[in-house]
């Protein structure tokens, strides 16, 4: 009987240490400076996303790379993360100003009236 | 500059932009009315020029041959298309659509009392409709139909609408296309140039208009695959396509030419492909309807 409860015992202290290992864990990774900055490259790089969609001028490479950032982030691969982001994110102001740039009609020279 | 700074930087313009445009606006409000800017070209001026392209890179190509899309220029893509055409792809197609031409809604009503000239009624598409204030194909036609018989809308790239199209299209072979663009809205005219201004602009990270392949390098390849004439690209849909192992849209085809250049597709029957599509059937005026079809 006396065994049992100090097994029980033990395997509750277990746990206990188990999971706060685990919590401070997760808690350095959400504190990470780098986690952070990744996070921040990820919104930077949706936000021009959605612009250059204002324009229908979205690539379709941009939220590949933004899906390719999140996972990489989920992972703690930040400086991966970040890469992908900053790829992502000037991809977006590229096909936006494409989309802007070209509000005028332009008839391509090669095309005679 | 960082992606953050220029993103910002392209806010701060687009609000100068707006607060420019606004007195603008406002001056010629004062001045007693609004001046529509002129048009560089008229419909039948683009279409004047794009055939007239076409006929100087293809000078033993008959205008009518256009219809038949690469199969005009391509001397071996044509010899396989005509032995898929003895049994076509597309026939069951053509079946299951009178099938469901046929079948009354739950409502005992039929397509036929939408479509009163039906179902040979594809040379009526796409149209401008005043009262709605918008192009109208046929597809979307088919939709507001159902929609308004108690009936759910269809897909608009695959399934169940490709064999309706399909034996509409078969039902209005020999109908020649003829796209009018109404002088009294000046609207129409206005989604005909946006569908040309859209046909013009580049896009995706390629930097591929339609006519970079379609104007530009049309007779050369891409792979394997010989680039086709804008004059005659709506003349023969839906179209069976080898690649896609079953039939699909017009709209379907933007998507994919789309996703070709890394552009994201927009939506199919979406105001800019409805309008791309007026645009690219005006430039087929005068071409016989020969859908539907069967490409690779």
């Amino acid at each position: 009987m006396q065994t049992k409860r100090l097994l029980s015992v033990l395997l509750l202290a277990v746990t206990f240490v188990a999971g706060t290992g685990t919590a401070l864990a997760a808690d350095a990774k959400a504190e990470s400076p780098k986690a952070v900055q990744a996070q921040q490259e990820i919104d930077k790089a949706d936000k021009a996303r959605k612009m250059a969609a204002s324009v229908d001028s979205e690539w379709t490479t941009t939220g590949k790379l933004i899906k390719k950032a999140q996972a990489a982030l989920k992972q703690g691969d930040y400086d991966t993360a970040i890469r992908l982001a900053k790829q992502a994110g000037e991809q977006g102001v590229i096909a936006y100003e494409q989309g802007a740039s070209q509000k005028e009609l332009r008839i391509p020279s090669y095309l005679k009236y | 500059m960082s992606v953050g700074q220029v993103i910002e930087r392209i806010c701060s313009e687009k609000r100068h932009i707006m607060k420019k445009t606004l007195i603008k606006m406002g001056a010629l409000f004062l001045a007693g009315g609004v001046t529509l800017a002129a048009q560089a070209t008229t419909p039948e001026e683009d279409r004047a020029a794009f055939t007239s392209h076409y006929k100087f890179r293809f000078t033993d190509v008959p205008v009518e041959e256009y219809a038949n899309g690469a199969y005009a220029i391509d001397k071996i893509g044509r010899e396989n298309w005509e032995a898929i055409e003895e049994f076509p792809p597309y026939e069951p197609f053509i079946d299951e659509g009178q099938e469901m031409w046929e079948t009354p809604f739950a409502n005992g009503k039929t397509y036929k009392d939408c479509f009163p000239d039906g179902p040979g009624v594809k040379g009526q598409y796409p149209r401008w409709d005043k009262k709605q204030g918008m192009v109208i194909t046929l597809p979307l036609a088919i939709n507001q139909c159902r929609e308004a018989n108690g009936e759910k809308a269809l897909k608009y790239k695959k399934g169940p609408i490709v064999p309706l199209l399909a034996y509409m299209a078969f039902e209005s072979r020999g109908q020649i296309t003829n796209v009018v663009i109404p002088e009294d809205d000046p609207r129409a005219m206005e989604a005909y140039e946006a569908g040309k201004r859209f046909y013009f602009t580049r896009r995706g990270q390629l930097n591929f208009s339609c006519a970079t392949c379609h104007v530009q390098n049309t007779g050369l390849k891409v792979r394997t695959e010989v680039l086709s004439m804008s004059v005659g690209h709506t003349t023969h849909w839906p179209v069976y396509r080898s690649k896609w192992g079953t039939a699909g849209t017009l709209h379907r085809r933007f998507s994919g030419c789309n996703n070709n250049i890394r552009a994201k597709a927009l939506q199919a029957q979406g105001e800019q492909y409805r309008n791309l599509e007026y645009f690219l059937t005006y430039l087929s005026n005068g071409l016989a309807l020969n859908g539907p079809g069967a490409r690779k």
